[in-house]
């Protein structure tokens, strides 16, 4: 299991103390696999759950149940970390020190050696177009270049996971856009992705793998390409009409269908009728997660806070 | 990996307004002894010597409490300390980096102002010896154990709260230096209350040698290094403490 996982959950569940001391359940029997080689995108409302468990694996968080694994090794070993690149939510730094002097700061605590270390700088910087800002300090950037700061000091040490955390909160659609490609460029070396977000666009475009989370339970995970796959197909045909079939405007009719009618669907075409088009309708991610989210509340299956002990 | 940190923090904590103000501050006040050395009825170059080395401590002492107690709070107010710990180091170095990064900061600027001082009481006339070189290095030590105290509260409470409690400490720890002389009024469980509570609060007194030095009063090599020792003692005690408390600390 964990070969193929570069990072996984099984039955993890997190429980931290609220206000007034009252218990809260983060995360519970979050069952979850990041395949290797992957972009995972992690989905949910805010307050669903995606960042503690996103600060479980970086160990900012601690006291979890259940199994983690990382690299295919329990978590714990802090040495782990250095094959990790973290971009936490609204990241903040050092308002005192200047872009190239963090980077470093950086690249050295994961390791990296004071050699590589310029090389490294210059690289990122150059991704990220902050090669001109090396001398400036952090304290005077904007939402958008922190953010900007924040994926360079990630990928600085070229790590085989990276996890980042809303990474295209406070971004123009310019930045978006590089921001990217930037994280395909790293898919390209060999890393993993893994990122939360409630954009659902950007798992649309991104990500081969999903996974929803909502209120601390997973509602559902595994590869996009499946979820795709559960659209209906969409039949455009002229002359004699199925008596399912709608008909168009321009004379011309539709028809949809599952997957798994579609020998079935095409067999029952009255005789004269022309197909003119078979294709799938696309699945909005946005109308599937709601829908998703809306049908787990309606279960009643909805984790709220439980009272002192 | 505490090496790195240490000189991260430094260099972020010298570049910090409060730190640079509170040295502006201290240079101004240097420059203003002179005045108090003139109205004084006494010797005034003995005043001015006097002034000098307690604006040190003084200044010393807010610039380690106001940057002690914003090292670990604010950093996980601000969420600074995200991308620090999401790199393969334990907390323990966190916080000792952080630590030995203040006091290298904190250690620039007390020389700094030891130099400036003596500096300045040369010009003036006042005399210098051995014994001012001696004092300025125990308020250093001081300076040091109250970054300590500060850091330990900071990672108990909020960096307002810490900074009132570290100022609280300090003058606690002035006090308990007097207690001895003290206690002989008390009788029984009071007297072991006093004593208790007194062993709780680092002995600040240990660190003032301004008066003595002042009038060349010599302090015995032993002494000095007993003096060291107990400083030393109380920054590890702290640091152990605030290791404690950071390593159980939900981020």
């Amino acid at each position: 299991m964990t070969d193929d996982n570069i990072l996984s959950f099984a039955g993890v569940s997190f429980t931290y103390r609220g206000d007034w001391l009252q218990r809260v359940h983060a995360l519970k029997q979050v069952d979850l696999r990041v395949p290797r080689g992957s972009a995972f995108g992690f989905l949910g409302a805010n307050g669903a759950g995606k960042s503690t468990s996103i600060k479980l694996v970086m160990g900012l968080l601690h006291g979890h149940q259940g199994d983690i694994r990382l690299f295919g090794q329990p978590l714990g070993d802090h040495r782990l970390r250095a094959r990790l690149g973290y971009l936490p939510e609204h990241p903040y730094f050092y308002d005192n020190l200047a872009v190239g002097e963090y980077l470093a700061y950086m690249a050295r605590l994961s390791g990296m050696s004071a050699d590589a270390v310029p090389a490294a700088i210059d690289r990122v910087c150059e991704l990220l177009d902050l090669s001109e800002l090396k001398h400036r300090m952090l304290g005077s950037f904007s939402k958008g270049m922190r953010q900007r700061f924040g994926l360079a000091q990630a990928i600085i040490h070229q790590p085989d996971l990276l996890v980042l955390d809303e990474p295209f909160s406070g971004l123009d659609p310019l930045w978006r856009a590089r921001f990217r490609e930037v994280m395909a460029l790293e898919r390209k070396r060999g890393a993993t992705l893994c990122f939360s977000t409630h954009i659902l666009s950007d798992v649309e475009d991104l990500c081969d793998y999903y996974g929803v989370i909502d209120h601390g339970v997973v509602l559902e995970q595994g590869k996009l390409e499946d979820l795709v796959k559960q659209a209906p197909l969409v039949l455009t045909g002229s002359g004699p009409m199925p008596t399912e079939a709608m008909a168009n405007h321009d004379g011309t009719w539709r028809w949809q269908f599952p997957e798994a009618q579609r020998a079935a669907s095409l067999a029952a075409l009255p005789a004269g009728a022309q197909i003119l088009r078979l294709e799938r309708n696309r699945i909005g991610l946005e109308d599937y997660f709601v829908a998703r989210v809306k049908a787990f509340h309606a279960a009643g299956k909805r984790l709220d806070h439980v009272g002192t002990p | 990996m505490i090496r790195i940190i240490a000189w991260a923090t430094c260099r972020e904590a010298v570049r910090s307004r409060t730190f640079l103000l509170l040295l502006a501050v201290y240079l101004l006040g240097v420059l203003m002894s002179r005045i108090v050395g003139w109205i004084s009825a006494t010797d005034g170059n003995i005043i001015t010597t006097d002034v000098v080395f307690s604006l040190q401590s003084i200044m010393g002492v807010l610039v380690a409490v106001a940057t002690g107690t914003a090292l670990v709070h604010v950093e996980i107010q601000q969420k600074t300390l995200y991308t620090v710990l999401s790199r393969p180091l334990p907390r323990w170095q966190f916080v000792l980096g952080k630590y030995l990064g203040l006091c290298l900061a904190l250690a620039a600027g007390q020389i700094a102002m030891l130099l400036i001082g003596l500096i300045y009481l040369l010009l003036t006339g006042a005399e210098v010896h051995q014994w001012l070189v001696v004092a300025g290095l125990l308020t250093i030590v001081e300076v040091l154990v109250m970054a300590a105290v500060s850091l330990c509260w900071t990672a108990l409470s909020s960096p307002l709260l810490a900074a009132v409690l570290g100022l609280a400490t300090y003058a606690l720890g002035h006090a308990v230096h007097s207690l001895p002389g003290l206690v002989h009024h008390l009788k029984g469980w009071q007297q072991t209350i006093a004593i208790t509570l007194a062993s709780l609060i680092p002995d600040l007194g240990q660190f003032a040698f301004r008066n003595e030095a002042v009038y060349r009063t010599p302090l015995p090599l032993d002494d000095l290094l007993m003096r060291l020792v107990y400083g030393g003692l109380w920054c590890t005690l702290l640091v152990v403490i605030t290791v404690a408390v950071v390593r159980r600390k939900q981020l």
